[in-house]
């Protein structure tokens, strides 16, 4: 085996220009497959992660949905809380809100802006400014980029800022293109809970069950209850909600992409390997008489057939290696310019090196095969 | 050694061989001679395994190898018999040390370490130092000597020799020949195919073809 792969590495240095024209069929098509794999896996972590307090196994949410614009900023009550909690099966209640923010003015000097505002967060990348856990009822305030350039010209930072009438200090500006949604304005704890959580209407009503109860029955009772006795049912409707399948959706869609453009590498693969079965046809043909000696002194046919299989695959391989890292280099371009981290795991790179294989051997195949099937009087006739 | 009975070769109406009747004795010295044409190379092609279609009888070794796997076929000539061509037939890309090991990559053959083997030949062909060159690199004699080295580094019964110095001049034939003649006594099977005289003076035995017939059979003893 050694011998074949000194035999095969020599035979491609012997033709490097020729072979690495061959090999970018699967160097392009290679690094493709890398970087949309890098790209699709980075997303999908990313959205997984952003989907995670979406986690359903052991609760069951009902949504309050208010039926006109005038009494949006009503939802479930405590006392409706209490009557979702004697619902058998159902553990505790906990009442939250779908939209993470409370609306509110901002104002610096003459310019003002409506705006979307949320308590700080643990973790937040500032593109200026400094970073610390606000405490108690510290009046600093976080930005984001885009309000900055709406209310400043220039610095913003220890700018006073007002936000419904509270006087608040600019500390920090944190970007605002991503992919994760972010309010424009981020205050501490304390204060956010003390004068403005109280605009954010409770729309979610959490129902975490006990084990092995029936998350289906429970949605249905709940629904029912807060129909006949929620303190809104006037004004609003109730029903389940299904965040997981917004994920399966999403997750589908996602899938979906990466096959459409897994499918166009496939074709460019497609294309590399019949140029590496057209290279291999010329090798073959070039090299009938080492055939003919190899042959003539001991060689079987299954022996000439995997030293050129072993040959093509080698050729791949190397293709598939220079593609991954071509596919390294890119993904570090694109990730400059991504919203998200597109990321190459194992999965890709074996998917890689079996792809290439697999060319290697499928395309290699039947120019080996004819090497091996060649007669040999006439193969020993060759110059 | 081997015996052929009744053999004969036809290419769609052409007969290249017709009833030939042979037999070689272990540790012979055999030359056949013949002018171009005469079918000296396609006999040698069934003498060495290399083509299986012909009709009659060929036994080496005592056994028949007409229905022999392809395989099969391979390892008894990478095992038992040694080939030298008229042109060499060496790979340009290949050093000489290279060149040589190529029966040893695929021997079956129970043997010592395959770097010595080859290095036992190459001193036996007289290339000591040249190991790494190419064949491009050295003169036809030095290149036949390596073709000789080749054939003989996995210890064969039988060389078979097509036309060994019918690229050479005659001084350099004669260190050839003298190659061929050490390895006959040391009791090697040798069969060459030759159209040129001298050279078939170093064989114990000539046989003559012509016209796809083997018409003389005289042994000459040699000088």
């Amino acid at each position: 085996m050694n011998d074949k792969i000194l035999i095969a590495l020599k035979s491609i240095g012997k033709n490097k220009n020729r072979n690495f024209l061959t090999m970018l069929g699967i160097i392009i098509g290679i690094a493709s497959v890398i970087c949309i794999l890098a790209i699709g896996d980075g997303f999908a972590h990313t959205v997984t992660k952003g989907m995670g307090s979406h986690n359903v196994r052991n609760k069951v949410i009902i949504e309050y949905q208010a039926m006109t614009d005038y009494n949006a900023d009503d939802g479930f009550t405590p006392n409706d809380a209490s009557v979702l909690a004697e619902i058998p099966g159902v553990d505790h209640v906990k009442l939250s809100s779908s939209v993470a923010e409370a609306g509110a003015k901002v104002q610096y000097k003459t310019k003002h802006a409506s705006i979307g505002l949320n308590k700080q967060p643990k973790h937040l990348k500032l593109i200026k400014g400094s970073y610390f856990t606000m405490t108690g009822d510290s009046n600093g305030a976080y930005i984001s980029e885009n309000l900055a350039k709406q209310l400043f010209k220039k610095n913003a930072i220890n700018r006073l800022i007002t936000i419904n009438g509270t006087v608040f200090v600019v500390q920090g500006i944190y970007g605002s293109g991503g992919i994760e949604y972010r309010p424009e304005v981020y205050v501490s704890k304390t204060l956010f809970k003390e004068l403005f959580a109280s605009q954010i209407s409770k729309d979610e009503a959490k129902l975490y069950v006990q084990p092995n109860a029936n998350k289906k029955q429970i949605g249905k009772t709940a629904v029912k209850k807060m129909k006949k006795m929620g303190e809104e049912k006037h004004a609003a409707t109730y029903k389940v909600s299904h965040p997981d399948q917004v994920s399966k959706q999403f997750t589908k869609i996602l899938n979906d992409i990466t096959y459409f453009i897994a499918f166009i590498a496939g074709i460019s693969l497609l294309i590399a390997g019949i140029g590496v079965m057209n290279v291999m046809y010329i090798t073959v043909s070039e090299r009938r008489k080492e055939i003919g000696i190899r042959r003539a002194f001991g060689a079987t046919s299954a022996d000439i057939r995997n030293q050129f299989l072993i040959e093509s695959v080698i050729l791949c391989v190397i293709g598939g290696l220079i593609g991954i890292l071509l596919g390294y280099i890119l993904v570090a371009i694109i990730n400059a310019f991504l919203p998200f981290k597109a990321v190459i795991t194992t999965y890709a790179l074996i998917l890689s090196l079996s792809v290439s294989t697999a060319v290697g051997l499928i395309f290699g195949y039947i120019p080996s095969n004819k090497a091996a099937k060649s007669e040999l009087v006439g193969l020993l006739k060759e110059e | 050694m081997l015996k052929v009975t009744n053999v004969g070769k036809t290419y769609g109406k052409f007969t290249a061989l017709e009833d030939i009747n042979l037999e070689v004795n272990d540790g012979e010295f055999l030359a056949i001679m013949g002018p171009s044409g005469s079918g000296k190379s396609t006999l040698i092609n069934i003498l060495g395994l290399l083509d299986q279609s012909y009709t009659g009888e060929y036994l080496l070794q005592g056994k028949n190898h007409k229905e022999v796997s392809d395989n099969r076929l391979s390892q008894i000539r990478g095992d038992q018999l040694g080939f030298v061509f008229q042109n060499f037939k060496l790979l340009t890309t290949y050093s000489v040390y290279e060149n040589i090991e190529i029966p040893l990559v695929y021997s079956k053959k129970e043997q010592r370490n395959k770097r010595e083997l080859v290095e036992d030949v190459i001193e036996k062909v007289g290339l000591k130092g040249k190991e790494k060159n190419l064949p491009s690199e050295l003169s036809g004699g030095q290149q036949q000597r390596v073709a000789i080295a080749r054939a003989i580094v996995n210890h064969p019964n039988l060389i078979i020799a097509d036309e060994p110095t019918g690229a050479l001049d005659s001084k350099t034939s004669k260190e050839i020949m003298d190659i061929f003649t050490k390895l006959n006594q040391d009791g090697t099977t040798v069969i060459m195919v030759t159209h040129d005289s001298e050279v078939a003076e170093y064989a114990m035995r000539t046989v003559y073809i012509r016209d796809g017939r083997l018409y003389d059979d005289e042994k000459s003893v040699k000088k």
